[in-house]
This record gives structure tokens, C-alpha cells and sequence, in this order.
């Protein structure tokens, strides 16, 4: 009851308004070093800056109209999509089955969990190296592997291949990301209370059942902050194309960042890039809002 | 999992089924940790040893490893990467702990906003904002140093901070704090030394979730340091982008990806469990 009380009010005595002041260093860093920048992209769009000189015009709409014409925002948004889809939904379906097999009774947990945690503690500038060496044709470990059994090794080559590129790279972070996720499964299911297994297995449920009807509805919010998680991750993705295929072959792997740091840096056209970043947050906005309200409305649901 | 528990605790009969899923476990482990024993192996000859890398630990040589070592002034950028690092880590729980006593203690609008305003920075990439964040360094005159990246980590990690400790927050009971203050203690004193303990297990994971990322991180220090000397160990890495394409370079380059890791490497197998709890504890009770 006193509880209830002092939710109506908005401040009182103990937590009074001057609470705020803790905020100052973090709210400055945040401003500072954040949002000011983010709001400069919005003015540097229109002009035509190059990052140095800070002799520019402005031009209008002209840097917009040149991403939409030139392809290279369809393009990366298409190639982000595809690598962002690949990465969420096999890190989550084998986070969350790996989790569901070390949640049973079994002998060496916690060194299986070990070793799917791994990779993650990588930097994602090793993992590029590891994996370069990986997908390498002819002398690479899958390409060595495929020869001495016999197959065309020397005609594997993955990240040659523009149909393919994209997955590999894909998989790479896929490798890397599981482990984390299957850790958030794990804390998830180990929320699951055991009682109520027991009480299914008692109404004869088959474990599929169990899994379906209790499991997974009773960690639904750990789904969804991993599905969440994934998704804001994937939609960054930038350090495979760029340790790995530097964008190509062609263009095929190159995502909303990788392009957005190629236009800065190697094509020094600041404008463009910043007409291309706000189009890219546009985008992203739009898929995490899209994304939240699915969630919300499928977690209601279960 | 209680004492009690612990000592009734039965494995798995061995019955087909469960045979299967060890295997399957089994075999999916080797296919993740595949690339990294072969990695290792290699590390171990000596730099002209040219024999397929699949012939696992025929040689066990430091050849490689020194020359990484040299390559990569292993002692400077290791210290680098430890005192960013640590430095930023410290930085982010203060200013994230501190942010969130008021986001998580008042019931205000204003709260709620803040709130909202810093877990949105977390779908902002920073290859998006790299060039105005530059040019703002720039117009401060905040000179390239090995130490300007920290300025970006403790930025970059303040929304899931936050979001980390304000919802921590709540869970710290608020009838400790009200006694607090009817013993005379002001707001500072009652921050740090009352509810500040309380938010351990928290700042567990966040150092860990958060030091995790800034020390593999190499997209800051890319950016904002030129001079070699200052550079952390991923950036040290980026120097072998060339190599990564030349088999003949390949035994210095996956040591000096094992060097890179080490640190790491150790810390984890030391605080296993430190680290399993502090990832899951910042997404699950979030």
C-alpha cells in the first residue's frame, strides 16, 4: 500500500528532483560525442564536403538523389537484409538448440559450453584471419579438407563467389555469435521450473510437447531479447566485409556500414556518405520499430 | 542448484538416444573449434615450415610467436589495450551507475524519456557516425592519443549500461535507502555507499560485457591513432591484412592471432563462471 502511494507522487523527499545531477557526465559524453554528431549528418548531407576542406557548398537534394540512382543504397540495404536474416535466425535456432541439449543431464557441460562459447572471445579482426584462412581456395582448411577426399578443392572458393560471398561472411559471424546467445537460451531455460516439466511428463507429454507447450512459451522474453539483440547486431554489420572481401567480389558484400565507410574514407565524399547514413538510419529505424512491434505483440499473445 | 540437490544429481542413462545427442554435441563442438586447434597447430612451426597446416602439431617451435611478437611490439600494445581498457571499464560503470539512479529511482516523464533517449543509441552504428564524431574531436581540440578511443568506448557502451543498471535499480529495495535518509544521509553519500554496493552483481556484467567488446574492439583505435606506438592489439593486428591472402606468412600470422587472444584466453578459463553468469545477467534480468 505505501508502495502505491509513492508511485502517484511523482517525486518525494528521498528521491527528489535533484537526483538529475547524476546524470551529468553521462548525459555529456553522450551528447557530446552521440547525438551532436548524429544530428551534424543531417547538415553535411546537403553539402558537398570531403572531410577535409571545409571550403563546401551546399547542393541541395543532389547527394540523396545520387545513392537512390547509382544503386549502391539498394544494393547494401539488400545485402545487409540478407546477412542480418542469415545471422539472426541460425545463431538463435542453434544457440537455442545447443542450450536445450546442455540443459539436460549430461556429462562435460560445462566443457561443451566452453567450447561453443570460444569463438566470441575472439576480436572480430582475428576471426576475419581465421576465417580467411578457412574459406581460402586451394591451400584453405575446407579446400585441403575437400581435396583429400578426393574433390575439387581448388575450385572452392566462397568468398570469390558473388552468389555466395555474403553467406560465408554470414556464417563467419554466425560462428562468432552463437555462443553468446546460447548462453542468454541457457540462463533462459534454466528459469524454467522444473515442476511443471514434471507435471507434463506425468499428462504424458512427449518431450516435443513439453519443449513446445512449456519450454519455449515460458522463455519467450528471452527469445525476444536475443532475437532483438541479433537483429541490432546484424544490422551493423561491417567487419567481415571489411577484414574479409573489402566489399566484393563486385559488390556483393557490401553492407549499409561497409558502404557508408568506403564512401568517407576510401571515396573521401563525405556528403554522399552522409545523405547514405541518414537513408541507412532511416532504414534501420524502421525494421527495429517494425521489429519491436511484432515482439510485443507475439509475447502478449503466447 | 542446493547441496541437497547437488548430491542426488544423476547424469543420463545411456540409452540410444542420449548417445545421439552426445555425438551430435560432440561433433558440432569439433566443427566450432575446427578452425581454432588448426590455428594453434600452425602457430607452433616455424615460419618457413610450408607442409598442409591440416598435419596437426608435427612441430612445436617459439619461431613464430617471436617473430609476432617483434612484429607486433607485444609488450607496448598489450599494456595499451590493458589501460583503455580498464581505464573506459571503470569510466562506464561510474557514469552508468550514476546515470541510472535517477532513471531508475524517480517515476517522473522526464525519467522515462532519459531512459528511452539512451537505450535508442544502441542502434546506432559507429561507422555511421565516425566522420562528425572526428570532426568534433577536431573542433575541441582533442589531440590523437591512444587514449581519445575511450572517449568513443564509454560513449558507445552507455546504452546498455544504462539499460543494464536501471533496470538492476529497480530491484534494489528502496526501504533501505528511505532509513538512509532518515539517518542523515545525503544524496551523494547515500548513492555510493548504500545503493552502489547493492548493484555488484550488475557491474559484474557489465565489465564483462562491456571490457569484452572494447578490448577486441579495432574500429576506434583504427581511426584515431596514427602513431604505431599507441596502437591496442587488434589495431597492432591489422598490419597482417596484407599477409592473410600468402600461405608463406600464414604460421607468424596465426601466432600472432593467438598472442592477440591470449589475454583474453586466460582470463576467461580463470573467471568461467564470472563471465557465463555476467552475459546472461545482462540480457535475462534486463
Amino acid at each position: 500500500m505505501i508502495m502505491k502511494k509513492k508511485n502517484k507522487n511523482q517525486t518525494s523527499p528521498v528521491f527528489n528532483n535533484r537526483m538529475y545531477f547524476f546524470l551529468i557526465p553521462a548525459l555529456t559524453f553522450f551528447l557530446v560525442f552521440w547525438i551532436y554528431p548524429l544530428l551534424q549528418l543531417f547538415y553535411y548531407s546537403v553539402t558537398d564536403f570531403n572531410g577535409i576542406n571545409y571550403d563546401y557548398d551546399f547542393v541541395g537534394f543532389k547527394n540523396y538523389v545520387k545513392v537512390f540512382h547509382n544503386g549502391t543504397l539498394i544494393n547494401s540495404m539488400k545485402n545487409t537484409i540478407v546477412y542480418a536474416a542469415v545471422t539472426v535466425v541460425l545463431s538463435n535456432l542453434i544457440g537455442l538448440g545447443i542450450a536445450m541439449a546442455l540443459n539436460t543431464k549430461i556429462h562435460l557441460k560445462g566443457f561443451f559450453r566452453t567450447c561453443a562459447y570460444f569463438p566470441a572471445l575472439f576480436s572480430a579482426i582475428v576471426v576475419g584471419f581465421i576465417w580467411s584462412y578457412v574459406y581460402m581456395p586451394s591451400s584453405g582448411m575446407i579446400a585441403s579438407l575437400v581435396s583429400l577426399l578426393g574433390g575439387d578443392g581448388a575450385g572452392f572458393n566462397p568468398l570469390g563467389d558473388y552468389k555466395i560471398a555474403l553467406f560465408a561472411i554470414a556464417l563467419v559471424e554466425v560462428w562468432r555469435g552463437f555462443g553468446t546467445t546460447m548462453i542468454i537460451y541457457l540462463a533462459g531455460l534454466q528459469t524454467v521450473d522444473d515442476s511443471l516439466l514434471e507435471a507434463g511428463r506425468i499428462d504424458g507429454c512427449s518431450e516435443w510437447q513439453l519443449t513446445k507447450k512449456i519450454k519455449l512459451p515460458l522463455i519467450a522474453p528471452t527469445i525476444t531479447i536475443n532475437v532483438i539483440l541479433s537483429v541490432i547486431n546484424g544490422l551493423k554489420a561491417f567487419d567481415n566485409s571489411f577484414i574479409m572481401t573489402n566489399g566484393g567480389p563486385g559488390k556483393s558484400t557490401k553492407t549499409l556500414m561497409f558502404q557508408v565507410y568506403e564512401t568517407a574514407f576510401t571515396d573521401q565524399k563525405m556528403g554522399r556518405a552522409s545523405a547514405f547514413s541518414v537513408l541507412a538510419f532511416a532504414f534501420i529505424i524502421l525494421i527495429t520499430v517494425i521489429m519491436l512491434y511484432f515482439m510485443n505483440k507475439r509475447e502478449v499473445e503466447l | 542448484m542446493g547441496k541437497a540437490n547437488r548430491e542426488k544429481e544423476t547424469f543420463l542413462k545411456l540409452t540410444p538416444k542420449t548417445l545421439l545427442l552426445y555425438i551430435v554435441i560432440i561433433v558440432f563442438c569439433l566443427l566450432v573449434i575446427a578452425p581454432l586447434v588448426i590455428v594453434f597447430s600452425s602457430s607452433l612451426r616455424t615460419p618457413a615450415n610450408q607442409i598442409s597446416p591440416l598435419m596437426l602439431f608435427r612441430e612445436f617451435s617459439m619461431d613464430s610467436y617471436k617473430r609476432a611478437f617483434e612484429n607486433m611490439n607485444y609488450p607496448m600494445t598489450l599494456l595499451n589495450s590493458i589501460a583503455t581498457t580498464g581505464g573506459s571499464v571503470v569510466c562506464i560503470v561510474l557514469f552508468a551507475t550514476m546515470a541510472s539512479y535517477p532513471i531508475g529511482r524517480l517515476k517522473t516523464k522526464m525519467a522515462k524519456f532519459l531512459y528511452y533517449f539512451f537505450i535508442s543509441g544502441l542502434i546506432i552504428p559507429s561507422q555511421m557516425v565516425i566522420v562528425p564524431i572526428a570532426l568534433t574531436m577536431n573542433r575541441l581540440n582533442i589531440p590523437n592519443t591512444r587514449f581519445t578511443p575511450m572517449l568513443m568506448f564509454i560513449t558507445c557502451s552507455l546504452p546498455f549500461s544504462v539499460f543494464l543498471f536501471s533496470g538492476f535499480m529497480k530491484g534494489v529495495p528502496v526501504e533501505i535507502e528511505e532509513s538512509a535518509y532518515i539517518d542523515g544521509a545525503n544524496l551523494p553519500i547515500r548513492f555510493f555507499s548504500v545503493v552502489f554496493p547493492l548493484l555488484k552483481p550488475a557491474i559484474v556484467s557489465c565489465v564483462i560485457t562491456q571490457g569484452l567488446w572494447i578490448w577486441n574492439d579495432y574500429f576506434y583505435p583504427m581511426v584515431f591513432i596514427s602513431n604505431k606506438a599507441q596502437y591496442s592489439l587488434p589495431v597492432a593486428m591489422l598490419q597482417f591484412l596484407g599477409d592473410k591472402e600468402n600461405p608463406a606468412q600464414w604460421n607468424v600470422l596465426f601466432a600472432s592471432c593467438v598472442l592477440c587472444a591470449l589475454p583474453l584466453i586466460v582470463l576467461f578459463l580463470i573467471l568461467q563462471k564470472q563471465f557465463v553468469n555476467g552475459i546472461a545477467a545482462g540480457a535475462v534480468k534486463g
